[in-house]
């Protein structure tokens, strides 16, 4: 192709000029390391021999048999929808407290967005020093309201361990929700709820048949955003439990690093990772069919 | 102070690190004042446990002037090389990156890039050096249990003495390495993977003070060090307790202290037909007792590693431990810690019994020391493979043991004849950096020595298959210690069968 070619080509009403940057970007970043990764499920690394080796489906296979697969996952599923309905519940709760125009509001909902900044590892350090069955500020007020027996160490309890992680996740992560779901109520129209206190609607009534339906597509957006976060929880759990005790709270992503990265199973590791994979992009596609997301 | 203003001081300092406004070392610093839970400072990420402690000003060590000579002249032929190691955070690499490599790379013209990394990233980086064939790497740091996976990557260094004279380093003596580390640590059936680099070992350290006060003396057997542990926890609870440990299911030094317990008590990981022996009746007794001896460690010990089990100590909390060495320099520093002179050392409990190298499989050595040492190689995929040996001998020559045993705190000598060099003599006392606990590590690799196996499945087994078993146990996710090691037993075997 000449020059001249090149430039009229530029310049004509073809997207594929604008396009292919961002395209090249994708190939680079997305659609290689996938295709790679889809490869690499059929292959396993033999630290002996220091190859890949095909192995055909049997990584596929083993995660049938893999007890450790199936653990992993159920704790990520219990992480996922606890954590989740903790922040939604929790965020849109805050967002309806700070919904006026009060004094102080406007500060308190910036220094909200403070705990996003904290990098998730040092979140989970942060609660890692609170948990401490010591010393632990948190572990002082469970014992001191009876909610939790002296010297119980809350992360190296296994019915206990999970819940410890999930707060430092609720507590950095809620702050995200309240921010979008405040932005949301603020954009609502007043005329529907003028209309309804005229028709004497309770508060309930309101939030019910007017702020919900009205802030469904923010809630999805939201609801996406963290869900498909919280499937991939790696930090806190890393930081503050190592999966333990035990396997009580391995996840799935843990799990794939582990396999990868520790025990050298890149193939295993890669199975691991698209399984994750399918499962986000299934129940996220869901989600936007069900509840009809539209963008 | 009062606990709640305690707490409310360390919220203050937390939010202060998290907003940037305070170091880590000074936010470390108030919280250890502050008598801060061992667990929360022992975050353990992988890397070794060992501070930095120094002993004396960096000006007043500098190398052997024979030796910078004979680098100037050897090294002429590889100025402008670089030459790149990847290794775990230990003394040897701290103290040559920090403050030694300078003198090298002066004297030689060759750059020297550390890159200092948690220890399963060194395995991965060299694994797929070796896969790739690249020669990313000059130089292999080898943690003792991979010696098997890279006995056939890198050069033999008798080999390599022999085949260039001119480039060997005068005096540099490989007949000094001390010889139970070169075969626990560097061997690999008949081939050296590396010298002996460093040398993490258990040794018995106790709170001196507090063992006069009750009238006890340094455990000589396992049972003693239980019964001294729990008088303490009884007499001192809940402020101190016996002992302490490194106990955080999944990691690595969970199955540390396992195997020191395994071995004291007879028993064996592996037997001569290569299968899992950890839980015969000698492995079931070793676990009981771990089990009785926890009950005498401060709560939350199962969520610490070696970082929380050395801080537990540091800040008064537990009064002995069996654990590795290195971390006694630190125990000394006054202005580290609330302990500096009132710990002692002594070797490990003695074991019932142990079982010889002929009863184990693939060379585990069995005994109460547990070993946790690395070679130095250089690799056979190196682009520049001579300049690489020149490093590696000045690295791991004596006069440069000597040095960063004594920058480096203390840390133990892989060479019989820096044990007696007056640099580090001249540190025997108390104090930052001190060298006095030396003579109980060397005597300690000697006769009490422990070493794990090599196979290449050992990486998974020792950090994962284990350590999450035992993690396990310890959350009470088994009745009983025979039905734990039997389902360990199980999932060993599904490794080792691929």
């Amino acid at each position: 192709m000449s020059t001249i070619q090149v430039r009229r080509f530029a310049i004509s009403d073809s997207p594929w000029p604008w396009l292919f940057p961002l395209v090249a970007l994708l190939m680079v970043f997305t659609i290689y390391p996938l295709i790679y990764n889809i490869w690499l499920s059929f292959h396993e690394f033999l630290p002996r021999k220091r190859t890949l080796a095909f192995v055909g489906f049997s990584n596929w296979i083993q995660l049938w048999n893999d007890t450790r697969f199936w653990g992993a996952l159920g704790v990520t599923f219990i992480y996922f929808i606890i954590a989740l309905t903790c922040e939604i519940v929790l965020g849109m709760a805050i967002a309806l407290l700070l919904d006026a125009e009060l004094p102080g509001f406007g500060v308190l909902r910036a220094v909200l967005s403070m705990t996003l900044v904290i990098p998730p590892a040092i979140a989970g350090m942060m609660f890692l020093l609170m948990e401490d069955p010591q010393f632990g500020v948190i572990t002082y007020f469970l014992n001191e309201l009876g909610l939790l027996a002296k010297g119980t160490p809350i992360l190296s309890t296994s019915s206990l361990a999970l819940a410890g992680v999930m707060v430092a996740e609720i507590w950095q992560w809620t702050p995200f929700m309240v921010l979008i779901f405040l932005a949301g109520l603020r954009a609502l129209p007043a005329e529907p709820y003028e209309a309804a206190m005229i028709d004497g609607a309770s508060a309930v009534q309101m939030f019910r048949r007017l702020t919900l339906p009205m802030m469904s597509r923010v809630i999805a957006v939201a609801v996406l955003l963290r869900g498909i976060d919280l499937f991939r929880v790696f930090d806190y759990v890393f930081v503050m439990t190592s999966g333990g005790p035990g396997t009580a709270t391995y996840t799935l992503s843990l799990y794939a690093w582990q396999q990868t990265f520790s025990n050298l199973k890149w193939g295993y590791g890669a199975t691991l990772s698209l399984v994750s994979l399918a499962i986000i992009m299934v129940l996220a596609n869901l989600f936007i069919k069900l509840f009809k997301v539209r963008w | 102070m009062k606990d709640s203003l305690r707490k409310s001081y360390l919220a203050s300092i937390t939010d202060r690190f998290v907003r940037g406004q305070m170091s880590r070392r000074d936010f470390l610093g108030a919280a250890t004042k502050l008598g801060l839970g061992a667990g929360a400072l022992g975050m353990g990420f992988g890397n070794r446990p060992f501070m930095l402690s120094k002993a004396q000003a960096a000006e007043d060590l500098v190398p052997n002037p024979e030796i910078i000579a004979w680098l100037k002249d050897v090294g002429k032929p590889f100025a402008g090389t670089t030459l790149k190691l990847a290794t775990e955070s230990t003394p040897p690499s701290n103290a040559i990156n920090g403050q030694l490599k300078k003198y090298f790379e002066e004297a030689t013209g060759i750059k020297v890039e550390i890159e200092v990394l948690p220890l399963e990233q060194v395995l991965q980086k060299l694994t797929l050096d070796v896969a790739s064939s690249l020669g990313t790497y000059d130089l292999y740091y080898i943690d003792q249990s991979w010696a098997a996976s890279f006995s056939q990557d890198v050069f033999d260094p008798r080999e390599q003495y022999s085949a260039k004279a001119d480039l060997a380093m005068p005096n540099y003596n490989l007949d000094d390495f001390l010889p139970a580390l070169v075969d626990g640590i560097a061997k690999y059936e008949d081939r050296w993977v590396g010298v002996p680099y460093d040398i993490p070992i258990f040794i018995m350290i106790y709170r001196k003070d507090i063992y006069e006060k009750l009238n006890l003396k340094a455990p000589e057997t396992l049972e003693e060090l239980y019964s001294n542990s729990k008088i303490i926890t009884d007499e001192m609870g809940p402020n101190v307790y016996g002992t302490t440990g490194q106990m955080k299911s999944g990691h690595y030094s969970l199955e540390c202290d396992w195997t020191a317990w395994l071995w004291g008590h007879g028993g064996s990981i592996f037997g001569p037909d290569g299968k899992f022996t950890g839980n015969d009746e000698r492995g079931i007794e070793a676990l009981e007792y771990w089990t009785k001896l926890k009950a005498t460690m401060p709560p939350g010990v199962d969520g610490w590693t070696w970082d929380g089990q050395g801080q537990s100590v540091a800040q008064g909390v537990a009064a002995s431990m069996l654990s590795w060495g290195e971390f006694f320099p630190y125990f000394d520093d006054p202005t580290q810690t609330k302990v500096s002179g009132l710990c002692e050392v002594a070797v490990p409990p003695r074991a019932s019994s142990l079982r010889t190298v002929k009863e184990t499989g693939y060379g585990e050595i069995p005994g109460v020391g547990h070993q946790g040492g690395s070679s130095l190689a250089v690799s056979r995929y190196s682009k520049s493979p001579d300049a690489a040996w020149l490093f590696m001998q000045w690295a791991t020559c004596a006069d440069t043991q000597a040095l960063i045993t004594t920058l480096g705190g203390g840390t133990g000598p892989t060479r019989a004849s820096v044990y007696d060099d007056p640099r580090v003599l001249a540190n025997a006392r108390v104090g930052a950096g001190t060298t006095r606990h030396l003579p109980i590590v060397r005597e300690t690799i000697a006769k009490h020595m422990g070493s794990e196996p090599d196979l290449p499945e050992w990486a998974q087994l020792s950090s994962d298959t284990i350590p999450v078993g035992l993690g396990k146990y310890f959350a009470g996710s088994y009745g009983s210690p025979k039905e734990a090691l039997d389902d360990i037993a199980a999932q060993v075997d599904a490794v080792m069968k691929g």
